[in-house]
């Protein structure tokens, strides 16, 4: 625990002490904003029967910005750890791997959620500043924003487990973007194709895009929320792995 | 400190440790030697846990560096070959963070940051990004990490490579201070170093022991000879040959005449000392001579012999 701590500081420091974390702040923030004032002259101009954080974050100009956050975030974390050679420092000491995959990942998680702290105070200070009726409840906020981080932080141990295979932070960074895509693309099979094959199910059950849509309408489902945390966890055991193997093979 | 048993390493086929057995006893200070590629770097990333043995085992002050690599790896202060540092970090910042994370914490860390800073001479650049240092600065950082925790065991892959004359002078004297209280092993290409600093020297080749004794005794028990040099005012024409019947005497060089004195190099075997013999011979035949002088067979000589290829 004595050495978490630092290691956590240095991640999350190695943000704000280069242009990327600012770079994505202000890309995160600005993303967002275009998204919700499409959303709201969406909502001016025609009826929608569905609340203004759905129409928000229901769209693919959501989904284009939201993946790309994700290679950038992780990208360096362990490629370039080990082409300065800087893993070797680390793992020398009395540090053991698993401190390494757990301090990067926590400290992408905390600016992950940070990145999204202003959106809420948009969304809160809504009424204040429009004077309009508030076209949302609370409870969806907090909903769609318990999903981000859920999904999110799955996202992130992908782009961890990425960055391990590689020493290269732009092949780590295509690899994460690949992924994700993929994945993207294959929640949408069950809106494409029906559900009326066997394994639909299954293709719901792993589709982010549709738990968020559902978050937004301000369901709970804690299916999705275990599922997606335990394959978190598997992902970061994963990444543990493969730091260990990649070190040991050679 | 350190005993290595049968310490083997392979890249698929390719085998760079080979069979690799020494022990380092506490308070030594231990010159690795070896051309490139002969498995230095390979064989302390085995005793740094970095990676595994293939085959073999060894212990750092008694912990298995396989099954209690942790124990093992907190005796250790480690430089790496190239030294690799957190380039946007400042000095400070960085040996701050590297005590934590070797467990110093409070007060403890704060009086330590200043000893190795003071030690390391880093005072006058604490507060520069890393980025900007000169190679030099870059080394004594390093050197301050691999202090920072007070290991009993300094263990520094080439600590001089790359620097000018003066700097490689004064991290020298700064490991020679160093080893005062520590047990040090130093890998390193420059000889004259390892005579000043280390009593004790591995040579390795191809992932294999050539030698590992005191430097010392490795001159002496070194096949080759040495060679006495010996000027005489102009050319003798019979020198040679009645240097040559000397006793001990291989072989006799000219290196001919030079602004009037002659050059002769008189090889002898290796632990004999032909001088005196030289210089009666000098006085009965009346030649003039204004210097006789013994090379002796040095580490370098040493380290040639034991990793010729041929
Ligand atoms: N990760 C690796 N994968 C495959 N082969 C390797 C690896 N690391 C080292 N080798 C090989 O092992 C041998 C020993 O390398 P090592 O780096 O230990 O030599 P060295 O004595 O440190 O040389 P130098 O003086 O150049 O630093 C070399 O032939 C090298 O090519
Ligand atoms: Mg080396």
């Amino acid at each position: 625990m004595k050495t978490l701590l630092p290691l956590i500081q240095k991640e999350f420091r190695s943000f704000w002490s280069s242009p990327l974390g600012w770079v994505l702040f202000a890309y995160t923030i600005l993303m967002e904003g275009v998204c919700l004032s499409t959303a709201m002259k969406g909502l001016a101009d025609t009826a929608i029967a569905e609340n203004l954080v759905f129409v928000t974050f229901h769209s693919p100009n959501f989904w284009f910005f939201f993946l790309f956050l994700f290679p950038l975030i992780t990208m360096r974390s362990f490629a370039e750890e080990e082409k300065s050679g800087t893993l070797e420092c680390l793992l020398t000491t009395q540090i053991e791997t698993w401190h390494l995959v757990f301090s990067k990942f926590i400290a992408r998680i905390l600016f992950y959620a940070l990145l999204w702290t202003p959106g809420v105070f948009v969304f809160l200070s809504f009424g204040n500043i429009t004077e309009l009726p508030i076209p949302f409840i609370k409870e969806v906020l907090f909903t769609t924003h318990l999903y981000l981080f859920t999904l999110g932080a799955f996202f992130i141990a992908l782009g961890c487990f990425a960055s391990s295979l590689t020493s290269n932070q732009i092949i780590a960074g295509i690899v994460t973007i690949g992924l994700l895509i993929l994945q993207y693309f294959l929640g949408f099979v069950t809106v494409i194709w029906g559900d009326q094959f066997a394994a639909s199910d299954i293709f719901k059950l792993f589709s982010a895009q549709q738990h968020l849509t559902n978050a937004c309408r301000g369901i709970l489902d804690y299916a999705p929320l275990l599922l997606f945390s335990l394959l978190t966890l598997f992902t970061l055991l994963l990444t543990n792995h493969t730091v260990n193997y990649r070190r040991w093979k050679r | 400190m350190i005993s290595a048993q049968n310490l083997t390493k392979a890249f698929g086929s390719r085998v760079a440790v080979d069979n690799l057995s020494f022990t380092v006893d506490k308070g030594d200070v231990v010159g690795f030697l070896g051309p490139n590629g002969a498995g230095k770097t390979t064989t302390i990333r085995m005793l740094t846990g970095y990676i595994p043995p293939t085959r073999g085992s060894a212990t750092i002050a008694g912990y298995d560096i396989v099954k209690e690599s942790k124990k093992a790896r907190q005796q250790i202060g480690y430089m790496p070959e190239s030294v690799p540092l957190y380039e946007d970090m400042r000095v400070s910042e960085f040996l701050k963070f590297r005590g934590k994370i070797k467990g110093l914490s409070g007060s403890h860390l704060k009086d330590r940051l200043g000893d190795v800073m003071e030690q390391c001479g880093l005072r006058e650049v604490k507060r520069r990004l890393i980025k900007t240092l000169s190679k030099g600065f870059r080394q004594r950082v390093g050197l301050a990490d691999a202090l920072i925790h007070e290991p009993e065991l300094l263990i520094l892959d080439e600590p001089t490579n790359g620097l000018d004359p003066i700097q490689i002078r004064s991290i020298r004297s700064l490991i020679k201070d160093l080893a005062q209280e520590r047990t040090v092993m130093v890998s390193t290409h420059i000889l004259s170093e390892v005579e000043l600093i280390a009593n004790k020297v591995v040579i390795i080749d191809r992932g294999q022991i050539k030698a590992a004794d005191k430097p010392a005794n490795l001159v002496n028990n070194l096949r080759t000879a040495g060679s006495v040099l010996l000027e005489t005012k102009g050319k003798i024409d019979t020198a040679p040959e009645l240097l040559k019947a000397l006793d001990h005497v291989k072989k006799v060089k000219d290196f001919g005449l030079k602004e009037g004195w002659n050059t002769y190099e008189v090889v002898v075997d290796a632990g004999t000392d032909a001088r005196e013999r030289i210089a009666s011979l000098c006085l009965q035949e009346n030649w003039q001579f204004r210097s006789l002088h013994r090379q002796g067979a040095s580490l370098e000589d040493v380290f040639v012999e034991l990793t010729r290829q041929d």
